[in-house]
């Protein structure tokens, strides 16, 4: 890079502005890193026991429903299950973790009344009420699920988008700054070296001219003296 | 699906049937060994009893556990249809108005079906085709294509006024539930609405004992929607014909589990229904006490058939004794499908 540069001052200037800007920024960013890491590391406790709940919830509601099938019928549960109409609904929301947009999302209508799964009251049992009750948790447990695992996707990318410009900026950028600016001030000084040495040179020759001007000078004097003597006599 | 003849009625020769029949349900050694079995096994068991001729029948179309549970049912409406076939009189009757539940089955299964976009093949594959429907209105109900034909096909049945009905608050509220509960309501309202004029005391009996059906789904339903947290009242669901509860002492006693325990013990069925009270008390799921309940009333039904031999009883408790085996082998072929211990599946079962 640095054959690249001009080495100017004003180059300099420049480099010395985004070597400051530079290293503002990746202070800023190893700052940011370190906050998204202990977000991240709250988020990921939250998540393991988010996913053992989803996990046992899912071995409760399959254990319910198959004992549901086995005591009613498979034909029973079906019937009940494909008798609701009243579908929960998502709604996605987002919101910001120090600066990352992860998604809110929040249900409703997952947990019914047993009057409100569609299904008659008087021609079923406790078993599928049972089963319906357990999968209802489960649902709600794979949504919270999903937004704490889903946050904690968005967070693990930004933290890696992080640090790869926080490297980018302490591996690269700044040493190529540093070497521009080594670069440039070493061709300063060397041209202001040239400058004096030229400088010297030049007064050097400058006395040179005055001394052989100022003899010249007093040779044509010296001459002009002695020409007046006459034969008088 | 037969029809009742106007003769008297015909116990000696329906019993004697019963009896053979009953002889050939599994015992509690079949259980035991069944539950033992994979499913392979247990199909293989079938086979080689009562279902095989289902068995075999069924075996081109389905497999594995569906091949047993199809098998289980269609040698059930088999058998059901046997009985009613063979009895007269005001026996045909009253074992025709027990069996109606079916054909509430069948009708939900078949809204059910078109509420959710089944093929007329899957619906058709869910009916147990026993009791009163005829084959014709049960195909016209398959072939129906909306809720409201199922309705207009019911149109002069004993569901038809019940459906005209809750099918306004259907298209309402697009919920099944008000269709669903007419349909069972209906089937507990003609169990016991114009008995035959038999005044035996077996018949009398066998009354009481549909009675006592009738208070156990009663509070089955009020326990199931407190316990639900519904802010439905119990006694919506109040199934009229019971003679324990009214439909406000049903609703006002589910609220408070210690009131309604005590008010059993203290009630006509409270020495029977002490161990499933116990269940009640001890436990916060209802399922053990809905099977202590289910025990109760085999127990009684099947006292009734030693005390009255040649009565309604016997085959009524035959009845009942044939759910029970279609329930417990279902729940164990089911149970070993999904990897449940052994010793767990027979906790469940309900023998006697």
């Amino acid at each position: 890079m640095a054959q690249d540069v001009k080495p100017t001052r004003k180059e300099l200037m420049e480099i010395d502005d985004r070597i400051e800007l530079s290293e503002r920024g990746h202070d800023t960013l190893e700052q940011k890193r370190d906050g998204l890491i202990m977000e991240f590391m709250d988020i990921l406790d939250q998540a393991k026991d988010v996913r053992e709940q989803v996990d046992e919830n899912y071995e409760t509601a399959q254990r319910k429903l198959d004992l549901a099938r086995a005591m009613e019928g498979d034909i029973a549960v079906r019937g009940a299950a494909s008798a609701l109409d009243e579908h929960p609904e998502i709604t996605i929301q987002s919101k910001n973790i120090m600066g990352v947009v992860v998604p809110q999302i929040e249900s409703s209508g997952v947990k019914k009344d047993l009057d409100q799964r569609g299904y008659g009251v008087m021609g079923t049992s406790a078993r599928i009420d049972e089963a319906a009750d357990a999968y209802e948790e489960l649902l709600e447990s794979i949504i919270l699920a999903a937004e704490v695992e889903t946050a904690m996707k968005e967070m693990l990318e930004e933290i890696e988008t992080t640090k790869r410009r926080v490297n980018a900026l302490e591996f690269k950028l700044l040493p190529e700054l540093n070497e521009a600016k080594d670069y440039i001030e070493q061709k300063l000084e060397e041209q202001e070296r040239e400058e004096i040495f030229r400088l010297k040179k030049i007064k050097a020759k400058k006395e040179e001219e005055e001394r052989a001007a100022v003899e010249e000078e007093a040779e044509t004097s010296g001459s002009t003296t002695e020409e007046p003597i006459t034969a008088d006599d | 699906m037969s029809t009742a003849s106007s003769s008297s009625s015909n116990y000696e020769y329906v019993t004697a049937r019963t009896r053979s029949r009953k002889a050939r349900l599994f015992d509690e050694d079949d259980y035991r060994q069944l539950t033992r079995m994979g499913t392979g096994e247990i199909a293989r068991f079938m086979e080689e009893s009562e279902y095989d001729e289902e068995m075999n029948d069924l075996a081109a179309r389905y497999s594995g556990v569906d091949l047993i549970e199809f098998a289980l049912n269609r040698n059930r409406a088999k058998h059901f249809d046997d009985l009613l076939r063979w009895a007269d009189g005001p026996l045909h009757d009253y074992i025709a108005r027990y069996l109606r539940r079916f054909d509430a089955w069948n009708v939900k299964t078949a809204i059910r079906g078109l509420s959710s976009g089944a093929a007329r093949d899957e619906i058709e594959s869910d009916l147990v085709r026993t009791g009163e429907l005829s084959e014709s209105r049960t195909d016209r109900l398959l072939d129906a294509n909306s809720v409201e034909e199922v309705v207009e096909v019911l149109d002069g049945t004993r569901f038809g006024p019940a459906l005209d009905d809750a099918v306004d608050e259907y298209e309402e509220s697009a919920s099944l539930v008000p269709l669903e509960n007419a349909l069972d309501r209906a089937y507990y309202r003609s169990l016991l609405s114009d008995m035959p004029a038999e005044t035996d005391r077996a018949t009398e009996l066998y009354v009481e004992f549909l009675r006592a059906e009738v208070d156990f789904r009663n509070l089955r339903n009020a326990l199931r929607l407190a316990r639900s947290g519904s802010s439905v009242d119990p006694g919506e669901y109040y199934i009229d014909g019971g003679r324990l509860f009214s439909a406000d002492e049903l609703g006002s006693l589910a609220e408070n589990t210690n009131e309604l325990i005590a008010r059993l013990r203290n009630g006509v069925y409270g020495e029977r229904l002490s161990g499933a009270l116990d269940e009640l008390e001890e436990a916060d799921s209802l399922i053990g006490f809905e099977r202590a309940l289910e025990e109760v009333l085999l127990a009684y039904s099947n006292r009734l058939s030693q005390l009255y031999p040649l009565s309604v009883c016997p085959v009524f408790a035959y009845v009942l004794e044939k759910e029970r085996e279609v329930r417990n082998v279902r729940a164990i072929a089911r149970g070993r499908e999904a990897g449940l211990d052994p010793d767990e599946i027979e906790a469940e079962l309900v023998i006697l």
